[in-house]
Formats: structure tokens, C-alpha cells, sequence
């Protein structure tokens, strides 16, 4: 195949990614209400963490409060599931999605990308703006530099990718069971706890940190806020990099699979 | 009340019809505020106490929150969930039914895979106490009780905001969460830990400290407030006062009500 039509073959995947991206901009009411609820939410926590740390290491508190706005700001990454998989399967819209000439999986982590990222962008800059006028022991903290900025950066979108591949396993289950409130459910609150979003990671034992820091969880979110908060060395950059994608294959592989099982034994629900 | 008694036990035998179902989701429950309870333990290994709250006191104010919020999501699901319930516009049927409007909402659904989130409350109340040699005598029990139902009544009648809300705005609003689920999580510590704002806000406005966290204080023996016992007594009627209060402005709601068709 050359240049140009393995190109074109992308086609339908970038555009589900732009379209899925699009609608997401449509929400900029239910953006600003969130907004409220992760400022509560950041303060209450960093009240808490000022409270832990009584006066004691004001580094760690530091590193701490970032920790925290940088898990609210992209709350909205971590944290959506519009549901459309599952809507599809009961009303019987399956039928449509399946005679598309498209790899299945594939076109379903790219709408979730790009909805994942877009809503995450949209939160971003009113949550930053929210930043300029709180008193300065409650703001966030700056990156440890241009270079830490980047990796962050850089990682965050590897982290997007392996976050959905992540999450196109739930929806395997979920197109299984149809009932998002079970299985899935387990999964998705033990992400809740083990993504860093209830108590940052870094404040674990730390016997407990490499565990920690590796686990598929960690690597959507933990493992781009480390480098916010001091720049990773070349060697450390490369294995945290590195870690990233490998759960990214291995958790595609799973995906896949199961989305395959899944597709072959589809019952197409009414008409 | 007899309409009260029937409606639960009709609801607890239809969600026993997927017995499998409902044991994944209380298990799931089990699971979330598990991990809730891990986190708490884990900031506890770290530092040891929080102001001049030991670990073991925090994991009772840890406990009671979390059984007292399952329980209130358990048999509050009818408000938790009314704003869909006008969207669908099946509120039209409970004006036309001869029977107190509020008792048939509140009424009209159940939620027991939340028994899986009580279950974890209940496990650290136990086991803080146990950690605590905490000495159990009829007062205390009855004080405690106080506080569960007290603590219910005002969840309920902050979920009862929301519910209100949905009166004048179909869509529902995010941010009217803000004082339910942020008052659970702020408030599995008692408000001393927090600056002014949030004490006041939790004190007077959403009042968790006079229903939960000043008597049970009393209750592990470490009051935050120079108070006599009987006192403890009657904080928690704040939470029945919030919730008459809300009774109050939903039912002016109600007169606002315009339904969506169906």
C-alpha cells in the first residue's frame, strides 16, 4: 500500500475523532458547572492536605496541592462516558455501526480520544483562569520547567490513548452484560482510587511506590503529573515512556480481542 | 405510614427479582467506598493524625458518614432521582394520586446496592471503635442514632435542593451537587480541621457539624464543644429543621411545576 491510500484508510478515524471533538465543544454550559464542582472539590482536598501536613514540609504540601488541581483539571479526561456504545446496542443502532467498513475497535478508541481530550482542553483554561485569583498557598504550583512542561504534555496524550484502550475493555463488558452498573462499575471505581484521583498517588507508602507508579491506572494521569513536578532525567523519561506504552499494547491486545468476541457473537436487539 | 411500609417492601421484592444484578452491585458499592476507606487509611499510615484527631477517630467520623450517606442514597432514591423523573414526565401521576405528594416521591424508589457502600461504614465505625476501647452504653447508642437520623434528614433535604432545582430548570445542574457529594467528602473529617469558610459553610449553612460531628464527638469521648450531654441531644434537630425547611421551598416548587408531557 502506498503513502497516500494508507492515508486515506486513517480517513474515518480522524474524522470520528474531529467529530466526537466537536460535539463536545456543543457543552459549554455543562463545562462551566463542572468547573464549580472541581474548584470545590480541589479546595476541600487542599484544605485537607494543608491540615495533614500541619505546617510540616511545605515542599511535599506544594507538591501536593499541584497534584491535586492538575487531577481536577483533567477530571473530564479521566472521567466520561457518554454511553452511546451501550444506547446503540439496546435501541438496535448496532446494525448500522456494524456494516461500516471500518476496524471497529479502532473507530471507537478514536471517537473516545477525542472526546477525552477536547472536554479535557474545554475545563482547562476557566480552571486555569480560577488559579490567578486564589491566594497563593492555594495555587497550583509552575512545572519544574519548559523541558518538564513538555514531557507532561507529551506524556498526557500517551496516557489519553492508554486511558481509552483501557476503556474500550470496559465497553466490551459493558456490551456484554448492558448493564454498566456491575462489573464495569468495579473497574471504574477502583480507577478512581488507583488513577490518583481520591488521594495522589505520590502520598502511598513508598515501598509501595513502584507498584504503584507502573499499575495500568497510573499511567493516564500519575505518570505525566510526576514530570509536571520535576523533569525527568533522560533514562527516567525513557522507562516512564516506555511503561506508558507498553500498557498501551498490552491492554490494546486485550481489547481487541474482546471486542472481536464480542462483534462475532453480536445479537442485533430490534429493527 | 402503612402506604410507607408497603412501598418499601414492594421495592426491596422487585429488586430481589435480579438477585444476581443487585449481589454485582452491592458488590461495586462494596468496592467504591472500599477504596475510599483504603485512601483514608493510607493518608492515615502517612500522617498519623490529622489536627488533634488521631487515626482512629478519624476512621469513626469515616465510618458514620459513609454508612449515614448509604443510607440516605438507599431509601432517598426517590429524590435523588426526581429530577428524571419530572424530565419523563412521570410527576404527573403522583399529583393525581389521593395521597401526600412528598411520601410517594420519596417512596417511589430504593436503592439497595448502597447496602454495599453501609457495609464499609459500618466496618470502620466498628473497628475504629474497638481501636478506641470505646466503652457502648444505651446513651451513646441513642445518641447515635440521633446523628444517623438527623445526618439523613439533612442530605436528604440538600438532595431535596436538586430536586427543586428541576422545577424550573429541566436540565439538570451539576453544581447543585456541590454541598451533597462535596459535603460527604469534606465532611468524613470533622470541620475542625478545615479554615473559617468551610466550618462556617458546614457548620451553619449545610449544618454536618451540629448533626454529625459535635455529638458524635460526645460520643468517643472527645467533644469539640463545651457542652452538657444533653445538649448532644439536641443538635442534630438542625438536620430536621434543614430538612422541614426544604419541605417548605419544594412544595412552593411544586406549585411551579409545568410538565414536560409525555
Amino acid at each position: 500500500m502506498n503513502m497516500n491510500a494508507r492515508l486515506r484508510s486513517l480517513r474515518p478515524y480522524m474524522t470520528v475523532f474531529r467529530l466526537r471533538a466537536l460535539m463536545e465543544t456543543q457543552y459549554r454550559a455543562a463545562a462551566l458547572g463542572g468547573l464549580v464542582t472541581q474548584v470545590f472539590f480541589g479546595l476541600v482536598y487542599i484544605f485537607l492536605y494543608t491540615a495533614l501536613y500541619a505546617g510540616n514540609s511545605p515542599e511535599m504540601l506544594r507538591d501536593t496541592i499541584t497534584y491535586v488541581w492538575l487531577q481536577q483539571m483533567f477530571f473530564r479526561m479521566m472521567f466520561s462516558s457518554d454511553g452511546e456504545l451501550t444506547n446503540l446496542i439496546m435501541s438496535g443502532g448496532v446494525a448500522y455501526m456494524l456494516v461500516r467498513p471500518v476496524d471497529q475497535h479502532r473507530f471507537w478508541v478514536c471517537r473516545d480520544v477525542g472526546g477525552r481530550l477536547v472536554g479535557a482542553m474545554m475545563r482547562l483554561i476557566p480552571m486555569l483562569a480560577v488559579q490567578f485569583i486564589l491566594p497563593r498557598e492555594l495555587r497550583i504550583g509552575l512545572p519544574d520547567g519548559w523541558l518538564s512542561l513538555a514531557q507532561f504534555g507529551l506524556s498526557l496524550l500517551i496516557g489519553c490513548v492508554c486511558l481509552c484502550e483501557l476503556m474500550s475493555i470496559l465497553d466490551a463488558i459493558n456490551m456484554k452484560t448492558l448493564d454498566k452498573r456491575g462489573v464495569s462499575a468495579i473497574l471504574n471505581l477502583t480507577m478512581m482510587t488507583f488513577s490518583g484521583n481520591v488521594i495522589p498517588l505520590t502520598l502511598f507508602p513508598d515501598g509501595l511506590q513502584t507498584l504503584i507508579r507502573y499499575q495500568p491506572f497510573a499511567q493516564a494521569l500519575d505518570a505525566p503529573i510526576r514530570m509536571y513536578q520535576s523533569c525527568a532525567a533522560l533514562p527516567e523519561w525513557a522507562l516512564t515512556v516506555a511503561v506508558q506504552l507498553v500498557w498501551i499494547v498490552i491492554l490494546r491486545w486485550i481489547g481487541r480481542s474482546m471486542w472481536q468476541r464480542r462483534l462475532d457473537n453480536m445479537t442485533v436487539q430490534g429493527g | 405510614m402503612k402506604y410507607m411500609t408497603h412501598a418499601v417492601k414492594m421495592l426491596f421484592k422487585s429488586a430481589m427479582q435480579y438477585r444476581a444484578s443487585l449481589l454485582m452491585q452491592v458488590i461495586a458499592q462494596f468496592v467504591m467506598t472500599g477504596g475510599e476507606l483504603l485512601a483514608v487509611t493510607v493518608l492515615l499510615t502517612r500522617f498519623k493524625a490529622v489536627g488533634h484527631w488521631g487515626a482512629a477517630e478519624i476512621l469513626f467520623f469515616f465510618g458514620v458518614m459513609q454508612s449515614t450517606f448509604a443510607l440516605t442514597e438507599l431509601f432517598g432514591r426517590g429524590i435523588t432521582s426526581f429530577p428524571w423523573f419530572v424530565q419523563r414526565g412521570e410527576f404527573d401521576a403522583l399529583i393525581l394520586r389521593p395521597r401526600p405528594l412528598l411520601v410517594q416521591v420519596m417512596f417511589s424508589q430504593l436503592d439497595p446496592r448502597r447496602l454495599g457502600s453501609f457495609l464499609v461504614g459500618m466496618i470502620a465505625v466498628l473497628t475504629a471503635a474497638a481501636q478506641l476501647e470505646l466503652q457502648w452504653t444505651l446513651l451513646k447508642g441513642l445518641l447515635l442514632a440521633e446523628v444517623v437520623l438527623g445526618s439523613m434528614l439533612l442530605l436528604t433535604g440538600l438532595f431535596m435542593i436538586e430536586a427543586t432545582v428541576s422545577f424550573f430548570s429541566v436540565k439538570s445542574i451539576e453544581m447543585v451537587n456541590v454541598l451533597t457529594y462535596g459535603g460527604r467528602t469534606a465532611c468524613q473529617y470533622p470541620v475542625d480541621v478545615y479554615p473559617g469558610v468551610l466550618r462556617v459553610l458546614f457548620t451553619y449553612v449545610a449544618p454536618f457539624a451540629m448533626c454529625m460531628h459535635w455529638p458524635v464527638s460526645a460520643v468517643i469521648g472527645q467533644p469539640m464543644m463545651a457542652l452538657p450531654m444533653w445538649a448532644y441531644f439536641l443538635t442534630p434537630l438542625a438536620g430536621a429543621a434543614f430538612f422541614a425547611l426544604m419541605v417548605r421551598i419544594w412544595y412552593i416548587g411544586v406549585r411551579h411545576y409545568r410538565s414536560t408531557g409525555t
